[in-house]
Order: structure tokens, then sequence, then C-alpha cells
């Protein structure tokens, strides 16, 4: 990231994440974009963002992801691939619309954070914290999708209940594809934040010599775990579905985002980047 | 000296005739190729097509003379009226002629003209009735490029506006809305409770759209009985319904009592039993079946029949304003059109013709007297100038005055042979 070269591609990458989001903007409310415009966008930008992302590890490793910054630029790359992927099977267009423009804050954070870049401490050239940080970070991406089909299940189920049908509407998937779409998401990211979490613990096992230290980060993954189990399990068991199941789902993430963004400022922790 | 053919258009539709005159004058489609017959016979009809729906009946014609043709039509019409009709047509009847004529006919291609304006149904109609035409040989080439453009236009139309989108029917809307709640319809199960017509209407709608499984109950269980035979649906009994619904995705009511059949206590009940699988119901009776309350429930939609029809109401509206954008479009094309029209002229494709030719000869001259020939005297360049000349001018001495002949005859073909000519030559551009 200290590569001027590589800070010039993070900006081609947030500009072109802009950019689709506006352009889904404009297709979604005015219907006057090519549908298949805001998907091409979103791919270049992906594209560069790769680039960027391969040149970082290639100069500084992978256990770069420790750094806050770049972490955010590997979470945003995991999040716009998998949607990349959905849209190939599903067509979702309108998921884009949310997804664009979170992967555009994240990068621009991406780069508003990381002037100040510090160096990888050598302790971490390890086997164990890349797996953890790519687990927990797969995880996140998938409750990120989650979070956009949630939002767009409610907005859609507001339309219906209150029986005002709008243009836009029209472009919403049916609300029984959102949650099922929303389910198997859940199904994916369920496991790989708990094996994200395993291999966390394993590694300050090692590493710091106790698995659990009650460290801020650690608290609040075991929140979002307990929420998104009790999700899965009411779907499972008790036919929670629909409108709460979204809620559910948009809390869950928010608490994941809200961590990531601000709670290393609030609170003193290990994940911060002070690993001593 | 024109042989251009002049487009005109007499008729009658739903906003100018009431439905019973409109029907009088209606032509069976047993009975057009003879009536086609008819009109062809008339004087200063050329080319004629004869569109007749439930809304409209209208004459297409191309004709040599504007006045006599609209005068023509209007009698054509009013013979075929029936006798129990006093009342002359004048007053109910349209004329168009020329640009106007081109528009009109754009339009109802376009579905802007139709009483539910964007219905698809109009192209198919007007599709049919100039292949009769055709069959019957009435069709020349002024009217097939000008029901060609139509058709044309209408698709521009359909798919650069949203005219044609957004349902319009009550039944249509419901299924509209079971569509944003539904992904897909074959595992799904439908009750109907109560005979009415809508909801007959409405089973048939959802299982186009792929609903296999549809339970019929009724007061009286002989009507459920026969409607379910109508509509290949099980019939339940009116005393067993409510525990039948937990199986149930859709749920109609039009049992027209007006009492409430389903309260919200109920469904929730329901809801409870099916793990908060999502319901949809629609009241469409002219009385409310089901309580409102229902619709405040999770995972729970309540439509009746005032929601319906306000939905169509907008969707309506909506068209109403893409309607704007897809005059544009009419504009646009009926102006080219008549460039067309005009291009048909004779004496701007003679002159067209011999500039082609001229062009050709300038070329070759040039080609040759700077290369094989380079060598040739002045007198000899000239000479070659003068045979050339008079070449073309043989070359092109039978077709052009043939062309005029025909005009001067007003020969029924000169309009066929003018356009094979811009086209053979490749005059269509200047």
């Amino acid at each position: 990231m200290t590569l001027p070269m590589n800070a010039l591609l993070i900006e081609l990458t947030a500009a072109a994440y802009l950019i689709a989001a506006a352009s889904l903007f404009l297709h979604l409310f005015r219907g006057n974009v090519a549908s298949r415009l805001p998907a091409a966008l979103l791919l270049a930008g992906f594209a560069v963002h790769s680039v960027a992302l391969s040149r970082l590890f290639a100069g500084q490793g992978f256990a770069a992801v420790a750094l806050m910054g770049d972490a955010l630029l590997f979470n945003s790359w995991l999040m716009v691939g998998i949607y990349l992927l959905i849209h190939l099977k599903y067509r979702l267009t309108v998921l884009g619309g949310i997804i664009a423009p979170l992967a555009f804050l994240m990068t621009f954070a991406a780069f508003a954070v990381n002037r100040g870049a510090t160096e990888v401490p050598p302790g971490f050239q390890t086997f164990w914290l890349p797996l953890h940080v790519t687990l927990a970070f797969l995880g996140n991406a998938v409750f990120a999708l989650a979070f956009g089909v949630s939002l767009i299940y409610l907005l859609q189920e507001r339309h219906l209940k209150h029986k005002k049908l709008t243009l836009v509407m029209r472009r919403f998937p049916p609300l029984e594809s959102l949650d099922r779409l929303n389910y198997k998401l859940l199904m994916w990211g369920f496991p790989l934040m708990t094996l994200g979490i395993l291999t966390g613990s394993l590694w300050a096992g090692i590493h710091w010599g106790d698995y659990w230290s009650w460290d801020p980060r650690q608290i609040s993954s075991a929140i979002v775990w307990l929420l998104y189990g009790a999700l899965l399990h009411g779907r499972i068991t008790a036919g929670l579905r629909g409108k709460k199941a979204a809620l559910l789902t948009m809390v869950g993430f928010c608490v994941v985002l809200g961590y990531f963004l601000w709670g290393d400022a609030i609170f003193p922790s290990r994940h911060a980047g002070r690993f001593e | 000296m024109i042989v251009q053919r002049q487009i005109v258009i007499v008729g009658l539709n739903h906003r100018t005739a009431p439905i019973d005159l409109r029907e009088s004058v209606a032509f069976e489609n047993s009975y057009v190729a003879e009536a086609l017959g008819r009109l062809h016979g008339c004087p200063s009809i050329l080319e004629g097509v004869i569109l007749s729906t439930c809304n409209r009946v209208e004459v297409i014609a191309a004709a040599s003379d504007e006045n006599s043709a609209l005068s023509e039509i209007a009698s054509f019409l009013a013979a075929q009226k029936a006798q129990r009709h006093a009342a002359p047509l004048d007053e109910h009847i349209y004329k168009y002629r020329a640009g106007d004529a081109v528009r009109h006919l754009f339009r109802v291609a376009a579905s802007l003209d139709s009483m539910v304006i964007g219905e698809p149904q109009i192209l198919g109609q007007l599709k049919q009735h100039y292949d009769a035409a055709q069959r019957v040989g009435t069709v020349g080439a002024v009217l097939h490029r000008l029901f060609h453009r139509s058709f044309s236009v209408a698709k521009r139309v359909r798919s650069e506006t949203g005219i044609g989108s957004g349902a319009v029917s009550v039944s249509s809307v419901a299924v509209d809305l079971a569509k944003r709640i539904f992904d897909r319809f074959d595992d799904k199960t439908v009750m109907l409770i109560g005979a009415g017509k809508m909801g007959d209407l409405m089973a048939r709608h959802l299982q186009s759209v792929g609903v296999q499984t549809l339970m019929v109950t009724n007061r009286t269980f002989e009507r459920a009985l026969a409607v379910a035979e109508n509509i290949q649906g099980n019939p339940i009994r009116f005393e067993d319904f409510v525990r039948y619904l937990a199986m149930c995705d859709l749920v109609i009511g039009c049992a027209g009592a007006p009492e409430v059949l389903i309260d919200a206590a109920t469904v929730e009940k329901v809801l409870r039993e099916r793990k908060q699988k999502t319901m949809f119901f629609l009241d469409i009776g002219d009385r409310r079946n089901f309580d409102p309350l229902i619709n405040d429930l999770d995972n729970v939609y309540l439509y009746n029949i005032d929601d319906l029809k306000s939905v169509a109401d907008e969707n309506l509206q909506e068209r109403a304003s893409e309607a704007e954008k897809a005059e544009e479009i009419v504009r646009e094309e009926v102006e080219s059109f008549l460039r067309w029209l005009a291009s048909l002229e004779q004496v701007p494709t003679i002159t067209a013709l011999r500039q082609r030719f001229e062009e050709i000869r300038q070329r070759e001259i040039e080609k040759s007297l700077g290369g094989n020939l380079k060598d040739l005297s002045a007198e000899q360049r000239d000479a070659v100038q003068e045979m050339t000349a008079a070449m073309v001018n043989k070359m092109l001495h039978g077709p052009i005055s043939q062309l005029k002949r025909n005009s001067a005859n007003e020969d029924e073909d000169a309009t066929l042979y003018v356009a094979a000519l811009r086209k053979l030559f490749n005059l269509e551009k200047p």
C-alpha cells in the first residue's frame, strides 16, 4: 500500500464502484441505463481491485490483511466477488444497488485509513492468521450480501403492505426468492463465521497463550455469532422468516460493520493493529 | 404530373359511435373478402384494407383522388349498416387524409387509440385484417409499405416506452401482485371461497401462471361441485374449509355474503400451523369476506377489490404518461413515411434515374480517358462523350416513356413501377 501505484489502483477501484452505484440507481429509478452496464462496471472495478490486492500481497505478504485498511480492501473484494457470482445465477441487479455503494465506502475508507501505514509485525507471517482472517472475512462478505437481500426484502414488503406499487418494485425479485436467498446466505455465512472464530481462537492460543481473552472484537463476534445462530435455529425449527428474519439479518451485519469501522477506535483491542 | 396515391381512412370507433352502431357496421370475418372486392370496385379506390374489431370499423385506402374516395368509402360503410339503424352514419364517422391518415393508422397500431391504452391485441387484429386484404389482392405498394411501417412503429413503441407495462384489469393486477410475492406457482395451493364469476376468472388466471392445486368451497355444496368441475378444482364442504387453510398459499374470497368468513385470529393460528409461510388473501367480492386486520400480520398480504382497482387505475395513469413518449415516436415515423411517399412521385424518380445513369457514365468516361484512351485527340474525346450520352438516353427512353404513359392513363400500376425502379436502381437515398 505504500507504493504510489497501488494508491492509484485503489482510487480507480473506488471510482468504478461509485460510477457503478450511480448507474444502478439510474437503472432502477429511471430505467434509462441498459441493465447490463452496472454489472459490467462493477466487474471492471473488481478487476482493478484484484490487481491492486495481488500487488499488495506480493509486496507485503498475505499477512498485510491484519492492517485495517488492507483488511477493508480484502473484505470488500470478497463481497463484490461473491455478489458477481450470485448475479451470474440470479440476475439480481437490484442487489448491486446496495453492494456497489457499500463497496465504494469500504474501498474509499481503505484508502483513507491506510495513509499512515504500519509494517506488518514479523510474528504474523504464520499459517493460522491468514486462514482466520480469510474465513472471518468470507463470513462478513456473505453477511453483507444477506444484508442487501434483507434490505430489498423489507422495501418490497413495505410496498406490498401499504399497497403502494411503484415502477421500482417491478425490478425487485419476488419476496419468496429474496427470503430463500437470505436463508441460503445464512447457511453459508454461519459456518464460515464459526470457523473464523475457531481458527482465530486457535491462533490466539498459539501466539498469545490464551484461546479466549475477552478482547472487544472477540466479544462482538460472539454476540453476532449468537444472533445468527438463533436466527438459523429459528428458521429451521419455528418458521422464523420474512420480515423478522430480514430485520435480524440486518441488525447482525450492522454490528459487524459498525465494529469493523469504529470499534477499534473506541475499545482498545489486540485486533486494532497493536499486536504486542 | 403526379401519380402519387393518396392515403385516406374513414371509420368509426369506440369514441365516436355507440357499440350497437359499431356492431351493425362490423364486417364478419367470413364476409370480409367479398366486401374488399366491392370496396376495390369503387372508381377512385386503388388499394384497400378493412379493419373490423369490436372497438372500431375502419377502411384504410390508397386512392387516386382524396375527395371522391372519402365519399365513396362513406357510402360503402353506410351500405354495410343494418337497416334497423335509421340514423345516418355521418355524425359518427371520422375521415382522415394524407399525413393525418398515416398518423391515425400508426396510433391505432401502437395502441394509442385503444379503449385501454397499450392493450396488445390490436396489433394482431391489424395484421390479420391486412393479411386478409393481401390474400384478396387489394394491397399494393403503398398500403404494403404503410402497414409494415405501422407494425414496426407498434414494436418500437412497445419496446421504447412503458405503455404496455403494468396490469390494468383487476385479475391481472392480482396475478401481478402474486408474482411479487411468490416466485413459482406450480407448488402453490389456491382456495376459492364462493362461486362468484370474478373468483372463477381469477382462478383461471392463476392456473395460467402455473397453479395446479385448487380448492373450491361454497355454502351450497352443489355450487362448489359445479365450480370445481368447471375449473378442475377439489370441492370442499363449507363447514370444513378453515381446516384446509393451512395448506393454502392464496385465498380468494368472493362469497357475496355480507359477513367476515376469516378473521385475523384464525389466520394467526393457521400461520403457526404452516410455519409462517407467506399467504396472500384476495377479497374480491362485493362484500368483504376477510377481516381487514389480516393485513397487519407478518407474512400475510390482504388486498380487497378496491385496492386492486386503485392499482389498476394507477397503472392506467402511468400508461397515459408513457403515451406522450409514444406520440413522439409516431410523429417521427409519420414524417419519415411521408418522405418516402413523396419520393414515389414520378418526376423526382425520373430525375433521380437520369442522374444515376449520368453519374455512371461520367465515372466510366473519366476512368477510360485517364487510362487506356488517354492518347485520344480532342475530337475523338468529344465523339466518345456523344456516343455514351446517346447510349444512356436510348436505354432510358423505353422505361421513362412507359412511366409517363402509365401516369397519363392513371394506370393502376404506376406507383408499383416507381417503387420498383427506386429499389432496383437504389434511388431510395439521394
